[in-house]
C-alpha cells in the first residue's frame, strides 16, 4: 500500500513540476501565478488515462499518439540510462576499490580528479567536438548529428552518459577507501596474515557498501541530469523528447508522461543495480 | 610533517580574485560598446576587393573575434561578467545562510524531525534543473519584465530550490556536536538554546560552512550552464521566432555559452570557444579553491592507508 501511496505522490509532485510553465507566466510587466489552470489540465489529464489513452503531443507539425510512442522511447532510454550506471558502478568499485593499491591507478585517479574541475555537460560537449575532429581525420563516424537519421551506434552515448556518475562514484568510494584503510581492524587482519583480496572483500568491501547504497541514488540523479544532455545534443529519440521538443511549444501532457516515465526508470534501475550487487556478493564475497 | 605546498588553494584564490576584480570592473574594461555590430567591409588587399563579412575570427581589434552578428565577443563577455559572478554569489550567499540557521535549529531539536527527512530525501534525488527549469520557463523566455526582476526571480528560486541540501549537512552536522561531551557540559551549567547553538556548535562548523559556500557556488555556475543548454538564461531570454534564435539579454557566460553552442559544428569555432574557456575558468577556479580549502583542513586528520 505504501509503494501506491509513494508512486501517486510522485504523480502530484511531477504535475505540479511540469504545471511550472502554466503557473507562472508573465502578463505584461507582471508576474501571474495562476494554479487553477494546472488543475484543469490534470483534470483532463486524469480522464484520458482513465479512457484508457494516454493523450497525443505534438512532433514538429504531426500529431502523435503518446501511448503508441512512450514504450520504444522508454527501452532506449532505459538502455542509456541502466548500462551508464552499471558502468560507473564497475569503474567505481574497479578502480576506487579493488585496484586502489596499485600506484597507477592512482594516478588515473589523480588525472580524472583534474578533469573532474570541468562540469559534466562541458565534458559531453568536448566529447562531441573530441568525435567531430576524430571523423574528420580518419573519417570513421562515431556520431550521427542529422535529426532525421537514427543514431550511428548506442556504445557513444552510453560512454559520454557515464562520465559524469563514474568520476562522482569513483570519488565517494576512494575517498571512503582510504578512511577505512586507516582503521585498525584492516591493520589487525593484516598482521593476523589474511590475503589482501580476502582484506578487501571482507572489510573494505562490506564497510564501503552502506556509502555505496547511500550515494547510489545521489549517482542515478547525476545520471539523469546528464541524460537530458546527452538526448538533447545527439538526438538519441528517449523520454526527454516528450519534455524538451526542439520545435514545438511546450506540452503538458507529454511532458508529465516523460518525466514520470523517467523517475520510473530509475527506480527501476536502483532496483536492478541492487540485485546486480547482491549476487555479485553471493558469488565473489561470500562464495 | 613537512607541509606541502597547497597549489590548489593559491591558484584557485588568485583565480577567484580576478574574477572578482572582472566582475566589478567588466563593463567598464570593454573594448567597444554593448550594441557595437561590425558590418559588412571592403578592403582593397595587392589591387583586389576582398568583402569582409562577420563572424570575423580573432584579430587585433577583436581579440576573440566577432560573433555571427558581428558582436564582438569580448565585449560581450566583459558585460556578462557581473552577472555570472554576483549572481552565483548572492545564490550561495543565500543558500547557505538560510540553510545554516535551518539546519542547525533542525539538528538541536530533542526528536528527529520526520517531516523535514521525507523533504530531504525527497529532494536530494531530484536533479535540480529539472524544476528550476519548469519554473521559470513560461517567465523567462521574451518576458516583458525588466532585466532586473528578471535576475532577481532567478536568485530567489534557485536559491530556495538548493537550500535543502545545504540544511542536509549542516543538520548531519549539528547533530553529531550535539552528543559530545562538551555540549552535555554546557547545557548542565544552564546554556539555552541560542547560547549552545552560536556559541558552542557555529564555530565547530566553520570550516564545514566554507567549503560548503565554495561547492555550491560551483553547483549553481553548472547549473546555470545546464539551463544555458535549453536557452533558459539568467536575466532573460530574447527569442526571435523566424529563424528560432535565442539569445542571452544579460550576456551572462553560461548564457552565452548556451546561446553559441550550435557554432560547436561549424568552421566559427571561436565563437562557441571564448565563452567556453571563460566559463571553465570560472568553475575551475571555485573547484581549485574547494580542493585547496578541504586539503588544507584535512590535513590535521588524515591517516595513511594500510594497504
Amino acid at each position: 500500500m505504501t509503494y501506491v501511496k509513494q508512486i501517486i505522490g510522485i504523480f502530484l509532485l511531477v504535475i505540479v513540476i511540469c504545471g511550472g510553465p502554466l503557473m507562472l507566466t508573465t502578463v505584461k510587466e507582471e508576474v501571474v501565478f495562476a494554479p487553477e489552470e494546472v488543475v484543469t489540465r490534470a483534470i483532463y489529464l486524469v480522464q484520458q488515462i482513465a479512457g484508457g489513452s494516454l493523450g497525443t503531443y505534438y512532433l514538429g507539425d504531426y500529431e502523435r499518439s503518446i501511448a503508441e510512442d512512450i514504450i520504444p522511447f522508454a527501452i532506449s532510454t532505459f538502455e542509456l540510462l541502466f548500462s551508464s550506471v552499471v558502468i560507473a558502478v564497475l569503474a567505481g568499485l574497479l578502480f576506487g576499490l579493488f585496484l586502489q593499491r596499485f600506484w597507477i591507478v592512482r594516478k588515473f585517479q589523480r588525472l580524472l580528479d583534474l578533469v573532474s574541475t570541468i562540469p559534466d555537460f562541458i565534458l559531453i560537449f568536448l566529447s562531441i567536438l573530441a568525435a567531430v575532429s576524430f571523423y574528420k581525420l580518419t573519417s570513421i563516424r562515431i556520431i550521427t548529428l542529422s535529426p532525421t537519421s537514427d543514431a550511428a551506434n548506442k556504445w557513444f552515448p552510453i560512454v559520454l552518459l557515464s562520465i559524469g556518475p563514474t568520476i562522482f562514484l569513483l570519488k565517494v568510494i576512494s575517498l571512503k577507501y582510504v578512511q577505512i584503510g586507516g582503521e585498525d581492524y584492516i591493520k589487525t587482519a593484516l598482521a593476523k596474515g589474511m590475503g589482501i583480496w580476502h582484506v578487501l572483500t571482507h572489510h573494505v568491501y562490506k564497510n564501503i557498501k552502506p556509502f555505496l547504497l547511500a550515494d547510489l541514488k545521489k549517482t542515478i540523479a547525476i545520471t539523469v541530469a546528464n541524460l537530458f544532455v546527452v538526448e538533447y545534443l545527439l538526438n538519441v529519440v528517449g523520454l526527454t523528447r516528450f519534455i524538451f521538443s526542439k520545435s514545438a511549444e511546450y506540452q503538458f501532457n507529454a511532458a508529465v508522461m516523460g518525466l514520470m516515465g523517467i523517475i520510473l526508470l530509475s527506480i527501476l534501475v536502483y532496483l536492478l543495480i541492487r540485485a546486480i550487487l547482491y549476487l555479485f556478493e553471493r558469488i565473489l564475497v561470500y562464495k | 610533517m613537512q607541509k606541502r605546498f597547497n597549489w590548489p588553494l593559491w591558484t584557485g584564490c588568485v583565480l577567484v580574485t580576478l574574477l572578482l576584480l572582472l566582475g566589478i570592473t567588466g563593463p567598464y574594461l570593454a573594448p567597444y560598446e554593448l550594441d557595437f555590430q561590425e558590418k559588412l567591409s571592403s578592403t582593397v588587399v595587392n589591387g583586389k576587393t576582398v568583402i569582409t563579412y562577420p563572424p570575423l575570427p580573432p584579430s587585433a581589434e577583436h581579440p576573440l573575434g566577432t560573433d555571427k552578428w558581428g558582436y564582438d565577443l569580448l565585449t560581450l563577455l566583459l558585460h556578462g561578467a557581473p552577472y555570472t559572478v554576483f549572481v552565483t554569489l548572492a545564490i550561495a550567499f543565500i543558500r547557505v545562510f538560510i540553510g545554516t540557521i535551518m539546519g542547525l535549529y533542525i539538528g538541536i531539536q530533542e526528536k528527529t524531525q520526520t517531516w523535514w527527512l521525507s523533504v530531504e530525501n525527497a529532494w536530494s534525488y531530484m536533479p535540480i534543473f529539472i524544476p528550476v527549469y519548469f519554473l521559470l520557463a513560461g517567465v523567462t523566455i521574451n518576458s516583458e519584465l525588466p532585466t532586473a526582476s528578471l535576475v532577481a526571480l532567478f536568485i530567489g528560486v534557485v536559491a530556495i530550490l538548493g537550500t535543502p541540501s545545504v540544511t542536509a549537512s549542516i543538520r548531519q552536522k549539528t547533530e553529531q556536536i550535539k552528543e559530545t561531551q562538551y555540549v552535555l557540559a554546557a547545557t548542565s551549567l544552564g546554556a539555552g538554546r541560542e547560547q549552545i547553538i552560536f556559541r558552542h556548535i557555529l564555530p565547530q562548523l566553520k570550516e564545514q560552512i566554507i567549503i560548503i559556500l565554495v561547492t555550491e557556488i560551483i553547483a549553481i555556475m553548472t547549473l546555470m550552464g545546464l539551463l544555458g543548454m535549453f536557452d533558459l538564461f539568467v536575466g532573460g531570454t530574447y527569442m526571435t521566432t523566424d529563424p528560432v534564435i535565442y539569445k542571452s539579454i544579460t550576456n551572462e557566460w553560461a548564457g552565452l555559452l548556451g546561446s553559441y553552442r550550435s557554432f560547436v559544428y561549424g568552421n566559427a569555432i571561436w565563437i562557441f570557444l571564448s565563452p567556453l574557456i571563460a566559463f571553465v575558468v570560472a568553475v575551475g577556479a571555485f573547484t581549485l579553491l574547494a580542493k585547496g580549502l578541504r586539503d588544507q583542513f584535512e590535513q590535521s586528520y588524515n591517516r595513511t592507508p594500510f594497504i
